[in-house]
């Protein structure tokens, strides 16, 4: 469940366009944007997967011109991942080939 | 997880983000603090060369759970880039080596020995190479990637234990060119000024770098600063492609690959004949040159020009290049207050790299746009420590530490001295280049090669070539690395080493910036740090060579703590004996400094008490740079007091266009050209392994311009082989206005046998730089199929 901090750049000219887009996604909360078009945004999904394809949506949209990650959080996962309980999708180890230890 | 741990998370979040913008938000960083972070720790990005300060965030239990940049960093003032941002992810992967594993045979099965047994093994093969047939059996081949202790420590091992030269390392693959052209223009290697420069320049020349993706956080600066002054800055993107860095750009100069010589040569006539030239400049502090030892006056070099006016260039260029154009850019650029040129692999890695190198330098010494603020002639550099551990800690065939060169009796004295070493125990000769290496490994005349984190066997050029020696059974390989690769699939040793923030040691990034990582994070099975591995294995070469010597190569570091005392003990050794009065002086960048700044020392930086300020901003520039003052031979502002130019002149240098070593014919009609995506690093034994990044970009795939598209009926997505006279991969097109016509554009991470690019680049090389063209070689396109549905793949 990963939650991501981010400084989105915005076409000053069609802002309010851009945050009225964002606001249909529940995921997002926009904290401010600055004079000079930077945006304080917040990001909190479900799944890795979630974050990955709603940031780069957002980016495709017209006005905004860079999304910028400042913070990261994804404890859950990790801890996932270090029990066990879930396995990288992209995995490819060398399994199998451990063997007798010779030393 | 409850609601209100999760909210607190949200506003850390938050808070972060405001904070690099100079919001302030309607709740407290102490609210915030309530999660389960029990310390943050401060160190470099292991990825990119741009040397983003990190935060990495640590649970109670020990665990890594969050990143974050650090905000006081002035490289980049808390932003990351997404790659940037996850690469702790990795940390806990599964696929972690954490045991050594041995195989006698190639084709046998790895299985898990001890570290006794693994160092015993390691000494025993190459202390019997030396011994059975000479010292130059033996090589090392590291990273930009490595620590500059390891990479110090390496190369002192195999100079003064193995008496050989035969030290390279991946950085030859993408800076050796700018290396080349920093000695031979300027005399002194790496950029004179810094990031610092980006907010006081008001023209960018990017050539031959897609730094929207291959360099992000830079990339915002040069973005931010364009939208704060949209109609001050100019920026002029020259590239064959157009790519995310070219949306910025108010020029575009599209030309055919391998033309940018006669084109840059073409500004330069423009400058001089439209008496745009600095003439007090050029009076003060530069000569021409037309060969090492052969000064020409001004007018020659005019005269040279000739052959490119911007007329005749246009004709060279084609695309979208007119003489217009040109003498436009050379007119932004000279005229500008402050004009900053970026570079990177478009220009490195190419036959004539080093003189497009040149030629670069040439414009900003004829205009004068170098040593004032916002003007500077910067390449920059891939990986995060190829300047820092490669460049300066003597990590290639030809260089020792501290900007020494191997040929020079008095320069290998000075190192024998400081390493306690008779004199001439460090061989004379420098050893084999990269792909002279790679050719050596192929005839068995290397045997022993120790490859420390990096995967040649995916990143040389025409690769399959030199993965036939590397499965030789009579070349013996250990590899070092986090991770398997295509490398380790080659290897008889693999040793598990500890990552990034499990070990401690120095990165220094593009700005001669020199930045600490303390480790922070407890290591995975038996992974260790490879400044233990390499001083074990010396040790034990010892008793299988008999030679004192061997051992007093590592004696200072035997012993110690390994973590902190081993490395640190390293870095003194090196900063304080081998920096010394030279032009990368780190003496004042110790541990307890470099552990006490945000964002680390540039150099030089004598003293303790300097390099808390930060060190040198700009190079040179008396007032700026203490060694300007104390190196000082006149009463001039600046001093370039490089180890290459006895002189202490900038040189002019006089180049013809060239073009590429395989240029397009009737059989092979196509420009091929390789690079980066914004998500991935290098060979993806990293990236690949974290979701996010795998799934932006699962795989390869290939940019052909919708006019060749049309032609050879391709359509987007369709499966389209690439081949050349070295070999063929089939990945999918992205039909796009990216690369000019005639040329397309692939992706060289993936590790799939099916797609793996670098089969098809050829291995030619710079004469002088010996870094081989990947930007640029002949191929032919074909349509094989419809859309394929391809599994990514990491070994
Ligand atoms: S720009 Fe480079 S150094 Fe900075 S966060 Fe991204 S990969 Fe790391």
């Amino acid at each position: 469940m990963p939650i991501g901090g981010f400084v989105v750049v915005l076409d000053l000219s069609v802002s309010d366009e851009v945050l009225k887009q964002f606001s249909q996604f529940p995921q997002i909360d926009v904290h401010g944007v600055n004079e000079e078009g930077s945006a304080v945004v917040v990001i909190d999904t479900e799944t890795s997967d979630e974050m990955e394809q709603l940031t780069r949506q957002l980016q495709k949209i017209d006005g905004v011109l860079s999304l910028g990650v400042t913070y990261f959080h994804a404890e859950d996962e990790i801890e996932k991942i270090e029990s066990g309980e879930i396995k990288p999708s992209f995995s490819f180890g060398r399994k199998g080939e451990k063997s007798e230890n010779c030393s | 997880m409850s609601l209100s741990r999760r909210d607190f998370i949200k506003n850390t979040a938050a808070l972060t983000a405001a904070s690099y913008i100079g919001m302030s938000l309607p709740f407290v960083a102490g609210e915030a603090s309530a999660t389960d972070v029990a310390s943050w720790h401060r160190g470099t990005c292991r990825l990119c060369g741009t040397g983003c300060r990190v935060q990495l965030g640590i649970n109670s239990k020990g665990t890594p759970v969050a990143m974050r940049g650090e905000p006081k960093s002035r490289t980049n003032f808390g932003y990351l880039c997404m790659k940037g941002m996850m690469f702790y992810k990795i940390m806990n992967h599964p696929d972690r080596l954490k045991m050594p594993l041995y195989r006698e045979k190639k084709t046998d099965k790895f299985r898990e020995i001890s570290w006794d047994k693994a160092l015993d093994i390691a000494a025993q093969k190459f202390a019997e190479s030396k011994q059975k047939y000479g010292p130059n059996s033996t090589a090392y081949y590291g990273s930009g990637q490595c620590l500059t202790e390891e990479t110090y420590l390496f190369q002192k091992i195999m100079r003064a234990a193995l008496q050989t030269n035969n030290v390279e390392g991946n950085p030859r693959l993408c800076m050796a060119s700018a290396v080349g052209g920093y000695l031979t223009s300027f005399g002194a290697d790496e950029p004179i000024g810094g990031y610092a420069n980006i907010e006081k320049s008001s023209c960018m020349f990017l050539i031959g770098s897609n730094m929207a993706e291959a360099h992000p956080v830079i990339f915002r600066r040069v973005m931010r600063h364009k939208m704060n002054n949209k109609d001050k800055v100019k920026i002029i993107n020259a590239d064959p492609r157009i790519s995310a860095t070219s949306r910025i750009a108010d020029m575009h100069m599209q030309f055919k690959p391998g033309t940018d010589l006669a084109m840059l040569n073409a500004m330069a006539y423009t400058i001089i004949d439209e008496k745009l030239h600095d003439e007090q400049f050029i009076q003060d502090y530069a000569v021409f040159r037309q060969g090492k030892k052969v000064q020409v006056d001004m007018d020659t070099y005019w005269q040279s020009l000739q052959d490119y006016t911007p007329e005749k260039a246009a004709a060279i260029c084609g695309g979208n290049i007119t003489a217009q154009m040109i003498r436009e850019a050379a007119r932004m650029f000279a005229k500008s207050d402050g004009t900053m040129t970026f570079w990177c692999m478009g220009i490195n890695q190419r036959k004539r790299g080093v003189w497009a190198n040149n030629l670069i330098h040439n414009l900003h010494i004829l205009t004068g746009q170098l040593c004032k603020e916002g003007a500077d002639s910067f390449s920059l550099t891939g990986q995060p420590n190829a300047c820092g551990g490669v460049r300066e800690g003597g990590g290639l065939c030809h260089i020792l530490p501290g900007h020494r060169l191997v040929a020079k009796e008095k320069l290998r004295n000075q190192v024998e001295d400081a390493w306690g070493i008779p004199r001439g125990r460090i061989a004379p000769k420098p050893g084999a280049h990269t792909i002279k290496m790679f050719q050596q490994v192929n005839s068995a005349d290397i045997k022993a090669i120790w490859i420390n984190c990096t995967s040649p066997a995916q990143s040389l050029p025409n690769v399959d070539l030199y993965r036939k020696g590397m499965a030789r059974e009579d070349v013996f390989i250990v590899t070092s690395d986090i991770f398997p690769t295509k490398t380790t699939e080659l290897s008889n040793l693999v040793l598990p080493t500890a990552f990034h923030f499990e070990k401690t040691g120095v990165y220094g990034c593009t700005e001669r910036r020199s930045q600490i990582t303390p480790r922070a994070v407890v290591s995975p099975g038996e992974a260790r740090p490879e400044t233990w591995i390499a001083t074990e294995w010396c040790a034990r070469m010892a008793k299988y060579l008999n030679d004192p010597v061997v051992l007093q190569t590592v004696k200072p570091f035997l012993g110690k703590e390994m973590y902190v005392e081993q490395p640190e003990a390293i870095w003194d050794e090196y900063t304080q004996k081998l920096t010394k009065h030279r032009d990368n002086d780190l003496r004042g960048a110790t541990y307890k400094v470099l552990k006490q700044m945000a964002d680390g020392v540039q150099w030089p930086a004598a003293t303790e008490s300097y390099a808390l300020t930060g060190g040198t901003v700009m190079k040179f520039v008396k007032g700026s740079d203490p060694m300007a003052t104390s190196e000082s031979k006149d009463d001039k502002p600046f001093q370039f007091y490089g180890p290459a130019h006895a002189d202490r002149k900038l040189w002019v240098w006089v180049r013809p266009q060239a073009g590429a070593d395989e240029e397009p014919d009737a059989e092979w009609p196509m420009y091929l050209s390789t690079g980066r995506i914004i998500d991935h690093w290098h060979t993806t034994s990293m990236t690949g392994r974290i979701p996010e990044l795998m799934r932006a970009n699962p795989y390869s795939f290939v940019e052909i311009n919708p006019k060749d598209a049309l032609k050879h009926g391709i359509k987007p997505n369709d499966m389209v082989e690439i081949s050349s006279r070295r070999g063929k991969v089939t990945m999918p097109a992205k039909v796009m206005e990216g690369p000019i016509e005639g040329m397309v554009f692939a992706y060289w991470h993936d590790m799939h046998e099916d797609r793996m690019i670098n089969k098809v680049v050829k291995d030619s090389f710079d004469p002088g730089s010996k870094e081989p063209e990947f930007k640029i070689c002949a191929c032919r396109i074909k349509r094989v199929s419809g859309p394929k549905a391809l599994k990514p793949f990491v070994v």
